[in-house]
């Protein structure tokens, strides 16, 4: 009698710990987290990112939110700083006690890697999809879009078949984002067909790129690949114009926003650029800026640009699974809904999928020129 | 609280403290830290290991700065060099983590001549710029020999193992760190009461009278630099172990400036306001955060969105009033607050 009394009272214990619910749920209430840098030169895209995620969680929330919870988002400053992204999401784990981090900033993410990892808290990756996010794969870490050097190696050898035999120059960052284009463009090299006359790197936060330019234009550069972020594609591309030199120039997604057309002004038009996310002129991204003004403040819907995009994929793939998970929201569960991902329509993107030991969903990406009057991206033949 | 000092002999004048009090407290305070990782979050168990880590780096500059009085802008590139110094052989050769702490402290060390001898004809901001060039020439340095340093992909470090202790946790990193900060508040508090110590502070007061009483300036320099950058080698070590990641970008130029508020902001020249800057500089933007909670979630919104902005509006704002009204930093605080303690009720 009393053994079976204990045996029923086991399985009574453990049937009520499977069923309980992880830290950031309440009876009306589920908790996100997310950390992006919000202040200095990369506000910019920590900014458009934070709202996408609002404009996620809006959107689940006016459907009735997950099992009639409604989602809150806190969201946390790390200034692009390492030191502070792990600070930040500890904070988020373990003083706010968020159930799940829609974004562990950019590449300096990779220092709370350990944090999420040993907490088990499911957490999307988005910002900049780096190898070491999801190389090697965490269980409760996903990245949603595609690798810096798969991009490189698209527009590289989208390139190469429309100038052939074309002199190539290269300029990039001494940073891992710069490794990792230069990584993508020796790739394309091994496929052969390129003609390579000027490899320059550049040092981080460098504003002047005059002599690069000069000596990239003497060696007769006729297709430059500007590996700068922001500022410094726009300076390249600049400099380019000073010199009355016209190669043709291939940027990448950092840079891929309204505000770098603007500022290289004529300069810009036509420039090519790579991406994962839908163009600004698609159906799909007015209809989500038409949303936009109606969800969020008119301040934010003009900071929109394509990191918004990329969160808004990442966090609507995060919400459906809680969805699935419904009333037995646990992070175990909401891990698995995530590896079960398959072909996930979000519209700003191609269709996002996850699997078993598979945490980054490698998104297909688009050559794109720049139209400089429109100030927007159109996608190319 | 005892009223005065009065000393009857050389080695009272030298004695680290002859206060029971101190001690004790002292004892009581280290007790409290080593116990505190059993009871504190994690996020509140990396304020503590910020602390201590900052601290032990401060302490590096403060050789320098503080008791020789060379001014250094380079101090982040110590750091750096310190965590590659341990990252390389113990992440990438799969050296023993001892050796990589120990190469932590001297690769820095050695360096740091490379820059002293330049800077030993060089004195207030000629040094101040000429520290500035080197911790940029250090992180160029090390982008560029990426066969050694992985470039700028960094290196992944673990958590080390020392002595048969495996300091994975984040309470036993704690530990760790807590037993570098004592030991190197130690080491620096018998280097100030040394003879050589006493020669830093020579060189710092008056440079010519110190030569004329026999101190050889460029030794002394040097060995100040060297003492400097070993103990910063050390920091820069335990702070890659803590980012679990060593590359160029985990260590921004603002740490060097961080590092000199807290001297500043502490009291420059003295140990014990070292401790107590670093405690300020390290928790002003957490109380600013609970102090803006108070007003409202609006408010603590505003700091939790722009954090990285007002925090650097903190600290200028903070070394602004202690220039202001307060040179002597906190410790000059500590010490009329300790005058009023006992004076009181007559005026101190």
């Amino acid at each position: 009698m009393v053994s079976r009394l204990a045996i029923i009272l086991a399985v009574g214990l453990f049937a009520a710990t499977a069923a309980k619910a992880d830290q950031g749920i309440t009876d009306t209430e589920i908790l996100l987290g997310e950390v992006e840098p919000l202040t200095g030169p990369p506000a910019l895209l920590g900014v458009a990112y934070n709202v996408g995620t609002k404009m996620a969680v809006a959107e689940a929330n006016a459907a009735g939110g997950v099992a009639g919870r409604k989602l809150r988002v806190i969201v946390e400053d790390d200034g692009y700083v390492a030191a502070r992204t792990i600070q930040s999401v500890k904070k988020l784990i373990d003083v706010d006690k968020v159930f799940a981090l829609t974004s562990l900033s950019g590449s300096n993410g990779v220092a709370a890697l350990p944090v999420v990892e040993k907490a088990g808290i499911p957490t999307m990756a988005s910002i900049a999809p780096i190898t070491p996010l999801y190389q090697p794969p965490r269980k409760n870490v996903f990245v949603v879009g595609q690798s810096y050097e798969e991009g490189m190696y698209q527009l590289v050898r989208y390139l190469a078949r429309k100038h052939p035999g074309a002199k190539w120059g290269i300029l990039t960052q001494n940073d891992d984002y710069g490794v990792a284009l230069r990584a993508g463009f020796s790739h394309a090299l091994k496929d052969g067909g390129i003609n390579v006359v000027f490899e320059g790197e550049y040092k981080k936060g460098q504003q002047d790129f005059s002599s690069d330019i000069l000596r990239a234009r003497q060696a007769g550069t006729e297709v430059f690949m500007a590996g700068g972020v922001l500022a410094e594609t726009v300076a390249m591309v600049r400099e380019f114009e000073k010199l009355n030199s016209k190669p043709a120039i291939g940027m990448f997604w950092p840079g891929r926003v309204p505000v770098t057309l603007k500022l290289m002004g004529p300069a810009g038009e036509g420039i090519y650029a790579v991406d994962y996310v839908e163009t600004d002129d698609s159906a799909a991204v007015k209809a989500f800026v038409e949303r936009a003004k109606a969800l969020v403040s008119e301040g934010e819907v003009k900071a929109i640009n394509r990191y918004s995009l990329a969160s808004y994929a990442s966090t609507k793939v995060l919400i459906e699974a809680m969805r699935r998970c419904a009333k037995t929201l646990t992070w175990a569960c909401t891990i698995a809904e995530l590896e079960k991902t398959k072909g996930f329509e979000t519209a700003v993107m191609g269709p996002i999928s996850f699997g078993p030991g598979v945490r980054f969903s490698s998104q297909a990406v688009r050559i794109m020129r720049g139209d400089a009057a429109s100030l927007t991206y159109k996608v190319t033949d | 609280m005892r009223s005065g000092h009065y000393k009857e002999s050389v080695p009272s004048l030298i004695v680290l403290s002859d206060s029971t009090a101190v001690w004790v407290w002292g004892g009581i305070l280290v007790l409290a830290m080593a116990m505190a990782p059993y009871f504190l979050n994690a996020y509140l168990l990396s304020f503590l290991v910020l602390i201590l880590i900052t601290g032990t780096g401060a302490l590096g500059l403060h050789v320098l700065t503080g008791c020789t009085g060379l001014i250094s802008l380079g101090h982040v590139g110590f750091l750096l060099l310190g965590a590659y110094a341990y990252a390389v052989p113990v992440a990438k050769f799969g050296a023993p983590p001892l050796i990589g702490f120990l190469s932590a402290g001297v690769v820095p060390a050695l360096v740091s001549i490379v820059v002293g001898v330049p800077s030993l004809r060089l004195k207030g901001l000629y040094l101040a710029i000429t520290t500035l060039a080197f911790a940029f020439i250090i992180s160029h340095v090390v982008l560029s020999m990426s066969w050694l340093t992985n470039g700028a992909r960094g290196l992944p470090v673990m958590r080390p193992e020392l002595l048969g202790i495996d300091f994975e946790s984040d309470a036993r990193f704690a530990h760790l760190c807590l037993v570098v900060a004592v030991a190197t508040l130690f080491a620096v508090l018998n280097i100030q009461r040394s003879r050589v110590g006493r020669a830093f502070v020579a060189v710092r007061d008056n440079d010519i009278a110190a030569r004329t009483m026999g101190i050889n300036l460029q030794a002394y320099k040097l060995r100040a630099f060297m003492t400097s950058a070993f103990i910063s080698g050390i920091a820069g070590a335990l702070f890659g172990i803590y980012l679990s990641f060593v590359s160029v970008e985990g260590f921004p130029f603002l740490m060097s400036i961080e590092a000199l508020a807290i001297l500043i902001v502490g009291g420059l020249g003295s140990t014990a306001g070292v401790v107590l800057g670093t405690v300020l500089i390290v928790l002003l933007p957490e109380v600013a955060r609970i102090a803006l909670g108070m007003l409202g979630p609006q408010a603590e919104m505003l700091f939790s969105t722009a954090a990285h902005e007002l925090r650097t509006v903190l600290y200028g704002l903070v070394i602004i009033l202690f220039l202001r009204f307060e040179p002597r930093g906190l410790v000059g605080v500590w010490r009329d607050v300790k005058r009023l303690w006992v004076n009181w009720p007559l005026r101190h």
